[in-house]
């Protein structure tokens, strides 16, 4: 039930994708001949056993890494095609990060870690839409503080804030409630789904707790580089459900 | 709003700043002597200008015998005869006119011994304050006549002369008794500018003096309103042209610029001395930069990650370079006001007497201080720069990925290429020597960087296996230190991070290398030197002079008149013109054949007797001359004598490249003469106690002369020497603490990249002692490494320029071997100091913190 023909316009998608990492013997294929795509403003969770792929496929969707061989899609763009420059912009523009952890940059401030894609861009910050940011993620007090004055769960805030700042196309977060409790995990994870319900964003998420997988629209799971299976609208059960099959 | 770049750099400086301050000392300390250089030379030589200003007084026109060519300032002028005195003052609109007589002159302080002075000891004619010239009467009058002198008040001071008291004093005739009767200043000051100042009246300073009716210049004042270029042409018609009239300040100017060239050879020394540790900063520069590089390592791929272009994290490091650069050269310039007046204050602690000057800033020192160290940090940020701004994005989720470094192949070759261009460069700038000083400088110069950075480049490579054969060895013979824990942690240190190893210790590299360059130089021209002297000096007494000026004729005069001694030649000292070039010839009687060895090739010492000149064999072979061959020498008063070449040497060590008799000399020029130094010889059948005796006796008299048999000489002369190895040794002493804050600094980022680590190793049960020896001994395998290479590079790179020195300074290679012996071992010790701090940092983390560091 592999959705070759997306009903949606994709946001980011994936050909015949393959990521080798070393040579001949020690040859590791991470991404082996992945065909995936990714609908404008839905929420998808990829899981999948560790070192199934997962990373590696965005973060070649994301433009921080190369494909082997194969072509990833950012809105419709082939990013094998751009220049080290045009990558910038689009990592800039088109595409916010949310890491697992070391999202922010320790010598600035929350906010001018919010702003700091836009300021490296020159492009002036829509003051309401930071603020309406800024409001949802519940930081309006901790502006000034810079991340080692934050808990774990004030600085993945600050990292979403900051993925949503420019307003990109899409959103890749690895792992990011993997540092946090369940409370603080469920509190980003709601703003995720916040996000993309009601502000049409598209977020593109790696996992490894199912019941984070279920406020997604649709999961993808990964097994040795290669698109295994997926679910739409999933419930934690569900996910577990699949995860125990392809783990055994 | 301020610019994302602009914000973040600020804050990556004030994030660093304590890891920052190391690396701005480092430039602080080259542009402190660059600007010190600027601010010394600037400063003395605006009061030194001033005070010759001052010294002019009312001299409004001079009158002296002009030079046919030369150096100005510290021309030997033929005297002009004092009976030109009437017919000037004839001239209309002269006020007044007074002979210029000055001679050496030594006071005798009390206890019968030389006064000494940093500058020259004078003994003048002075009219007193009605006198033409600027010199101020302090106290009491001046000498109105035989038996009556004026010191300066500073001498008299310095040898416990009061008014009254007779003073003994040594001229060019000889001793003579005087009572004092002045005291008197220049300018605002007691002294002389570090020379001693005896006026006497005209007619005792004609005969003391040893004038003999002629003045060395006239010195015109004019009536109020006369014009100075109408009085000046008027003179020159009334004396002939045998003499020039110039106005009193173009004269006060070139005295002065003698002087002001000696202060510019401190300058330029300064210079060297800002060159050699600017380049071992650019090093330390380069080395933290690197490092903090790559520490924040994920930092920057985050921003890479999140939109910043590979030219912003390229300006934002050069940024930070720029502001380290920017607060480095202001302290840089207030340094420079230390070592500027810390150089002043030296000199006249050593009695030189500097002008009390005020610190001159000019604009250039400013332009040129903010160049130089700003420059050097840029320049210095730019490799790690570039390297930062090609981190991969990726490497923010995965830091191990790390630099996309230049490939090993690729990195070997370049540093290959590097250091065969150095190798090229500097054999062509030493044994080729295109393009004269400049070309030779230049071409070995740049030679050597390139070289130096090849090595430094290739270093990467072998560190590795260097740090593991280091640690294997170390501390022979005790247990070698792989055989304990913490010894097998630091050996792994150093080798797992070859590119920090090989970067750290590139500094030590290089103080090392410049080190044993010159220690293998300076043993080659001391070994050779000594070889020299031991050939050529056949004489039994040497009398020299301790001060400047060189001995009186009258010495010589009397010690040849002895009869307990056999040969006696002054050495005198000339200069002139051979085929358009100024060269330094030598008179001396026929005698000194029998008191030096000049090791003769062809032709005989005798033939000096005929008036032949002789030639050492350099400027014969570059002139093509041989025995018979004539040279014409124009002499500095114009007149030309034609030479024939009666004899070719090999030996210039003490008589230079050119030889001619006294008569020669005496005829061609009527300077008054000094005498360089006096050689002797026992004569027969007088055992040497007798002749001592009779030597000192005649040196009573003289007491700036200074006797010394063969060894005695000998000594000296390497003395001296000796003396200007230990000036190079402590400039390049400073270039190796240079180098060993850049092994603490990077021993101290390194510590802190640890952080983690170490606080696991703590975690896990290491002790503190451990944890602090590990660090230590890392040092100093990264000391004995860094040495290792700077002694592999430095000893080849001095023996080819000792090879590359003329065969007239250098002709045999002598390796100090207990030198380099000494400066491994110290390199330990470097290695020991160099770690304290960055030990102790790391035996004070928290085991927690450390642990859950970012
Ligand atoms: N730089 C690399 N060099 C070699 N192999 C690599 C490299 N990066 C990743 N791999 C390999 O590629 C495979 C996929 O790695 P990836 O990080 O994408 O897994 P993952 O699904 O994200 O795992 P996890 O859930 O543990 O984060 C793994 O087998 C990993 O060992
Ligand atoms: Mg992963």
């Amino acid at each position: 039930m592999t959705s070759t023909t997306p009903t949606l316009v994709a946001a980011a998608a994936a050909l015949n994708a393959s990521k080798i990492y070393g040579k001949d013997d020690s040859e590791v294929r991470a991404l082996d001949d992945v065909t995936v795509d990714f609908a404008e403003g839905q929420f998808t969770a990829i899981m999948g056993p560790s070192g199934s792929g997962k990373s590696t496929l965005m973060h070649c969707l994301a433009g921080l890494d190369t494909l082997t061989s194969g072509k990833v899609f950012v809105d419709g763009t082939d990013l094998s095609g751009l220049s080290d420059r045009e990558l910038t912009v689009l990592r800039r523009e088109q595409v916010g990060f949310i890491f697992q952890a070391y999202n922010l940059i320790p010598t600035l401030t929350a906010l001018e870690n919010i702003t700091l894609p836009l300021d490296l861009g020159g492009v002036d910050v829509d003051q309401a839409w930071l603020n309406d940011v800024v409001h949802a993620v519940k930081l309006e007090s901790r502006l000034t503080h810079r991340p080692s004055e934050l808990s774990g769960g004030q600085q993945q805030r600050v990292a979403v804030a900051r993925a949503l700042a420019s307003r990109p196309k899409i959103i890749f977060a690895d792992e990011p409630t993997g540092n946090l409790d369940s409370r603080s995990g469920a509190e980003i994870l709601a703003f995720m789904r916040h996000a993309v319900s009601d502000l049409g964003q598209t977020i593109v998420m790696v996992t490894h707790d199912p019941v984070a997988a279920a406020y997604a629209d649709r999961v993808v799971f990964l097994a040795d580089g290669k698109v295994v299976d997926e679910i739409t609208s999933p419930t934690s059960e569900q996910v577990l459900d699949r995860m125990k099959k392809l783990g055994s | 709003m301020s610019s994302p770049v602009i914000r973040l750099t600020l804050r990556g400086v004030l994030a660093r700043k304590f890891r920052i301050i190391l690396t701005v000392f480092a430039i602080v300390s080259g542009v402190a002597f660059v600007s010190g250089a600027f601010m010394l030379t600037d400063s003395v030589k605006t009061a030194i200008n001033s005070l010759f200003e001052e010294l002019r007084g009312d001299i409004a026109l001079e009158v002296r015998t002009p030079i046919a060519f030369g150096d100005e300032a510290t021309a030997q002028r033929d005297p002009v005869p004092a009976a030109l005195v009437s017919s000037i003052a004839a001239v209309p609109g002269v006020s007044s006119v007074e002979v210029n007589i000055i001679r050496e002159s030594t006071i005798v302080k009390p206890d019968g011994k030389p006064l000494k002075t940093s500058g020259p000891a004078f003994g003048i004619s002075w009219l007193g304050q009605n006198g033409l010239d600027g010199r101020t009467m302090l106290e009491g009058r001046e000498a109105r006549g035989p038996g009556e002198v004026a010191i300066d008040k500073a001498s008299a001071e310095r040898a416990d002369y009061v008014l009254g008291d007779t003073v003994t004093i040594v001229g060019p005739t000889g001793k003579g008794e005087f009572t004092l009767v002045g005291l008197t200043g220049t300018g605002d000051t007691s002294g002389g500018g570090g020379a001693s100042v005896c006026a006497f009246d005209p007619a005792t300073a004609n005969t003391f003096l040893g004038a003999k009716g002629l003045a060395d210049s006239i010195y015109v004042g004019l009536e109020s309103g006369a014009s100075q270029a109408t009085v000046q042409k008027a003179i020159a018609t009334v004396i002939t042209t045998k003499y020039e009239v110039i106005p009193g300040e173009q004269s006060a100017k070139e005295t002065a610029g003698a002087i002001n060239d000696i202060i510019d050879i401190f300058g330029k020394l300064l210079l060297g001395f800002a060159a050699i540790s600017l380049f071992v900063s650019a090093f330390l520069i380069f080395n933290t930069f690197a490092i903090i590089i790559s520490q924040r390592l994920r930092e920057l791929a985050l921003l890479r990650a999140i939109g910043a272009s590979s030219r912003q994290i390229r300006l934002m490091i050069l940024g930070e370079a720029l502001i380290i650069g920017i607060i480095a050269t202001a302290f840089g310039i207030l340094g420079g006001v230390g070592v500027s007046k810390g150089i002043t204050a030296l000199f006249n602690a050593t009695g030189a007497a500097f002008p009390s000057a005020t610190i001159t800033i000019s604009t250039r020192t400013i332009l040129a201080s903010l160049f130089v160290g700003i420059g050097v940090t840029v320049t210095a940020a730019m490799v790690p720069a570039l390297r930062a701004s090609k981190i991969p994005p990726v490497a923010a989720m995965r830091p191990e990925i790390g630099f996309t470094a230049l490939q090993r192949n690729k990195r070997l070759l370049a540093g290959v290429i590097t250091l065969l261009a150095g190798i090229t460069l500097l054999c062509v700038g030493l044994f080729v020597q295109p393009g004269g000083t400049i070309g030779i400088l230049g071409a070995s110069g740049l030679g050597a960087i390139l070289l130096f950075l090849g090595v430094a480049s290739l270093s990467t490579s072998f560190a590795a296996p260097m740090s593991a054969a280091i640690s294997r060895v170390l501390p022979f013979p005790l247990r070698p230190m792989t055989r304990s824990v913490a010894g097998r942690l630091a050996s792994r240190n150093a080798q797992r991070t070859p590119r920090r190893t090989a970067t750290t210790a590139s500094a030590l590299m290089i103080g090392l290398a410049m080190v044993s360059t010159v220690a293998v130089i300076a043993a080659s021209v001391q070994k050779s030197f000594r070889d020299r002297l031991q050939g050529s000096v056949t004489a039994d007494y040497f009398v020299t002079s301790d001060g400047f000026q060189g001995l009186p004729p009258a010495f010589g005069e009397k010690l040849a008149a002895l009869p307990e001694l056999g040969d006696v030649s002054p050495f005198r000292i000339s200069t002139a013109q051979i085929n358009g070039e100024s060269k330094q010839i030598g008179a001396v009687n026929v005698e000194m054949g029998n008191i030096v060895n000049i090791k003769l090739t062809s032709g005989s010492f005798a033939a000096l007797g005929n008036g032949q000149i002789l030639v050492h064999r350099d400027p014969a072979r570059d002139l093509a001359l041989s025995v018979g061959s004539s040279v014409a020498v124009t002499w500095q008063n114009g007149t030309t004598t034609p030479l024939t070449v009666g004899g070719i040497y090999d030996d210039s060590s003490i008589a230079g490249n050119w030889l001619v008799s006294l008569d020669v000399l005496s005829k061609a020029s009527t300077a008054p003469p000094v005498d360089f130094f006096i050689g002797a010889i026992i004569a027969d059948g007088v055992d040497i106690e007798t002749a001592r005796l009779a030597v000192n006796k005649v040196a009573d008299e003289f007491p700036s002369a200074l006797v010394q048999d063969q060894a005695e000489f000998q000594k000296s002369q390497e003395d001296q020497l000796n003396q200007l190895l230990f000036i190079v040794y402590c400039l390049l002493v400073f270039a190796i603490g240079i180098a060993v804050l850049g092994i603490a600094n990077t021993m101290a980022l390194s510590v802190y990249e640890r952080t983690r680590e170490f606080g696991l190793l703590r975690a896990v049960g290491m002790s503190k002692r451990h944890l602090k020896r590990s660090v230590r001994w890392e040092a100093i395998i990264v000391s004995v490494f860094g040495a290792t290479l700077g002694i592999a590079v430095g000893v080849p790179l001095g023996i080819a320029v000792s090879i590359a020195l003329p065969e007239s300074f250098v002709n045999g290679i002598s390796i100090p071997f207990n030198t380099i012996v000494v400066v491994l071992l110290a390199s330990i010790v470097v290695g020991i100091i160099a770690a304290i701090g960055p030990a102790r940092r790391a035996a004070k983390l928290n085991v927690l913190e450390a642990i859950s560091a970012i």
